[in-house]
């Protein structure tokens, strides 16, 4: 059966002051429903990834606050994977339609963060570790240090080339306005700035963001459709990993996307990798298998993966580096680029030629929960796995 | 020591400690351990280093509650 | 009466010291002086994240480990037979409630089965606890005691005892069997003389001035120490070391002299100079750097003072198993452990860094 999308619409991502909660979720979908030219009526359940309503809004059972914020009555259920939490909400939709039980569901990502100090968002986001992490009191640039370090001990990748991450996204930000960070960077900027957690800086770090996006899915065809959705889970702390040079659930669920959609990593076009620091794309892009290991600092110096180079083009939305990285959102945003790429109204960021494959790729914490969806515009069926 | 990184902007209940360096630990029977290492000079800081396991508090702790007392690891 | 003694030893000096010259720097005094007067050059800072636990622990496992024959630092308790008394003794005991030394037990693997006790009588809380150990020893009733003298001295800004209130642990475990220096005699001398005080909830001690020396400091030592001499029916020149109580360079030098000692039997055991007083620590830090060069058959006097006041007196003889003992003290642990080996093992910090540590800023 297909699973295709009627709808979709983000908000702007940045430091929403004026923008609570029910603002930015009645934006999103009542956005998502104009989009699909749909009422609210005709949704059937609503899929909600967040993960910090509870600790800093002290709101629990989310999926009734927002229904009942807009007068419903269906299903609504709060979905959590930490910065996952997008992508699982999409993932559960997905089974949701697919399942026959529902015609239309919606999945929203929202998250507000940026109400609270550093230091509390800091120790907020590290429920996504494991415990000896908190003990330790590591924060998710430290993990991603931890990481980064040991790849470019493995693999000779430099402190250079993670930066190229954040100039190429920052690019492709200043053409996104609803980016958080419409400019751009030269690398030395980013080499130049302040130390977070060595080696990573703050401009190899995504900020603390506000915002919401929606997708509506439904059993109906339509032009743009999911041909996979695939969620693999590993530790939740590094010391868990067989290896912390990689993200082995990025690796299992991208083997398992692409065998469902049958394609080959070489076959897409544009693709929103989960860049929660620099670090994070080079794994994802080599991970996923779009490079070989050890290759993905290389082949960013060579310029690739940028608007207006051949092959695949990384993080057209400027990635959750530029654009902004509203936890529970994210997932759900990537999904909302691809769609508008493939649909061919992604405007300035639109990638070149002809775009039938997008991917998109959502890790939760250090890679404790991956996500990945394969989308296109072709008359492809969504595989019953 | 597997890898290893300084804590600049800590989290809640770090603040008195930082900046602090944190790492990531092999212990001899393979289990692995995230750990603070205290004590030491960063210029001896390479993977590989032997550390060992020494206790003391891990985080601030309030006026009235249980101290919280845990590992942290110094250069062999 | 079985006969008791020690039986291991290990202390534990954490590594940043301040100058008395930083000290100085700051409250405009002259460092000569200073220097002078206390006889004192400088002090061992506890770190932040460090408390009178953490460094028992630490000794503790130092004492452990040299016992072990397999000359590796991971302590297995059952070649040391079980250790079924605890006693920390501190003045900076992180709990007014909740006992120091079963954290310790805890921490070290000990099994659940030993009396556990934390004990209070400022600079002479551990040297109590150790003479409550040997008596229970001496008597088969119990048979292995940890006692564990261990401090994060604070002191108040700009007051005198900024100079010397230093931090520190030690740890010794008492037995009757394979003693490395045997017990000959013990006695104890203790009134009422509030020289040095902190009311509960206070976060810095009081001090009479003037009045912890004569009335307090001098009048103990020597009444014990005389105490000794007389049951023990020894004299000064019996004895090859003489360790007291260390509340500055002045008065442990002073009261020797007055007692007979000559200075070359105190000169090991000052670590005053270089570390400072560690409250609870001092004496048997002394006795522990005596320890790491006294010879079979040579007798320590070890006289402690606690401010209230009392002071607790020893007599030990060394044995010739110190020799084997020495051998795993020296060359098994990855560094050689001995105390002045300890002292050597420093990094200066400056004024803003010691508020920092002592939790001030």
């Amino acid at each position: 059966m297909t699973i295709g999308i009627a709808g979709v619409y983000t908000t702007k991502f940045g430091e929403l002051w004026s923008q609570g909660f029910a603002s930015l979720m009645k934006e999103a979908i009542y956005g998502a429903l104009e989009d699909a030219n749909l009422e609210i009526k005709n949704l059937d359940a609503i899929y909600v990834g967040n993960m910090l309503s509870g600790n800093f809004g002290d709101q629990e059972q989310l999926g009734a606050a927002i229904s009942g914020e807009l007068g419903l009555n269906i299903p609504a259920i709060k979905v959590e994977a930490a910065c996952a939490s997008g992508g699982i909400a999409v993932h559960q939709a997905c089974q949701a339609v697919k399942s026959g039980s529902y015609q239309t569901v919606l999945a929203l990502g929202i998250e507000k963060m940026t109400d609270y100090a550093p230091e509390e968002v800091a120790a907020g986001l590290m429920q996504a570790a494991s415990e000896d992490e908190r003990i330790a009191g590591l924060t998710f640039p430290a993990l991603y240090a931890l990481m980064a370090r040991a790849h470019m001990q493995k693999y000779g990748t430099t402190e250079s080339q993670l930066a190229l991450v954040a100039v190429k996204n920052h690019f492709h930000a200043s053409l996104n306005c609803k980016a958080q960070y419409p400019f751009t960077l030269t690398k030395q900027d980013v080499l130049n700035s302040t130390c977070i957690a060595d080696p990573l800086k703050l401009y190899d770090c995504s900020p603390i963001t506000d915002g919401a996006s929606a997708v509506i899915l439904t059993a109906k065809n339509q032009q743009v459709k999911i041909l996979a959705s695939q969620v693999a889970t590993d530790s939740t702390g590094l010391a868990g990993r067989e290896s912390i040079t990689e993200i082995k659930a990025t690796k299992l669920a991208s083997q398992k996307a692409f065998a469902s959609a049958n394609i080959d990593p070489q076959e897409i076009n544009v693709a929103e990798l989960h860049d929660c620091f620099t670090i994070a794309e080079i794994l994802a892009l080599e991970d996923i298998g779009f490079v070989k290991k050890g290759e993905a600092g290389p082949r960013l110096e060579k310029g690739q993966f940028k608007l207006g180079s051949k092959g695949l083009i990384v993080n057209t939305s400027g990635g959750l580096k530029a654009a902004g990285h509203p936890v529970g959102a994210t997932g759900v945003k990537q999904v909302v680029e691809i769609v508008e790429q493939l649909r061919g109204s992604a405007g300035k960021r639109q990638v070149k030629g002809e775009a039938k494959l997008g991917l998109t790729h959502n890790i939760g914490g250090s890679g404790g929960t991956a996500v990945i969806h394969i989308l296109t515009n072709k008359g492809k069926a969504f595989n019953k796995n | 020591m597997l890898s290893w990184t300084i804590v600049r902007t800590p989290p809640t209940g770090f603040k008195q400690f930082a900046p602090y360096i944190v790492a990531l630990i092999e212990l001899k029977s393979g289990v692995k351990m995230a750990g603070q290492l205290v004590d030491c000079n960063i210029l001896k800081l390479k993977s590989g280093v032997k550390v060992k396991a020494v206790l003391r508090k891990v985080r601030e702790s309030s006026k009235e509650g249980i101290i919280p007392y845990g590992i942290k690891f110094k250069i062999k | 009466m079985k006969q008791a003694g020690i039986i291991s030893y290990g202390s534990y000096i954490p590594r940043y010291r301040i100058k008395v010259e930083e000290i100085c720097s700051v409250w405009g005094k002259n460092p000569n002086d200073v220097i002078t007067s206390l006889g004192i050059n400088e002090k061992a800072v506890a770190g932040i994240d460090e408390d009178s636990v953490t460094l028992a622990v630490e000794a503790a496992q130092l004492a452990i480990a040299r016992l072990n024959p397999l000359r590796s630092e991971r302590l297995s308790l059952k070649q040391v037979g079980s250790i079924d008394i605890v006693f920390v003794g501190s003045e900076s005991h992180p709990y007014a409630v909740n006992p120091t030394s079963t954290i310790v037990g805890d921490t070290l693997g000990l099994s659940n089965n030993y009396l556990a006790a934390d004990l209070e009588f400022a600079c002479k809380a551990a040297t109590a606890g150790m003479q409550a150990s040997l008596g229970l020893i001496e008597s088969g009733r119990y048979h292995q005691a940890l006692v564990i003298g261990s401090d994060k001295a604070q002191s108040r800004p700009h007051d005198a005892l900024e100079y010397t209130a230093g931090s520190a642990a030690v740890a010794y475990i008492l037995g009757s069997e394979k003693v490395i220096a045997k017990l000959i005699c013990m006695t104890s001398y203790s009134s009422d003389t509030p020289d040095f005080w902190r009311r509960d909830g206070i976060k810095y001690p009081s001090h009479g001035g003037r009045f912890t020396g004569k009335p307090a400091y001098l009048r103990h030592v020597k009444e014990a120490a005389t105490q000794l001499l007389k049951i023990s029916k020894t004299e000064p020149t019996d004895y090859k070391y003489c360790v007291f109580h260390m509340p500055n360079g002045k008065f442990p030098r002073q009261v020797a002299k007055e007692l007979g000692f000559s200075s070359s039997q105190l000169e090991p055991s000052l670590i005053i100079n270089q570390i400072g007083n560690p409250y609870s620590v001092s004496t048997l830090i002394g006795f522990a750097a005596v320890l790491d060069v006294a010879k079979p058959g040579e007798r320590i006097f070890v006289v402690s003072y606690g401010s209230g006041a009392g002071s607790d007196a020893f007599s030990f003889e060394v044995t010739k198993e110190i020799v084997e003992y020495r051998k795993l003290l020296f060359h098994s642990l990855p560094k050689n452990n001995s105390v002045s080996t300890q002292i050597k093992d420093k990094e200066y910090i400056n004024y803003i860094q010691y508020l920092k540590m002592t939790g001030i800023i």
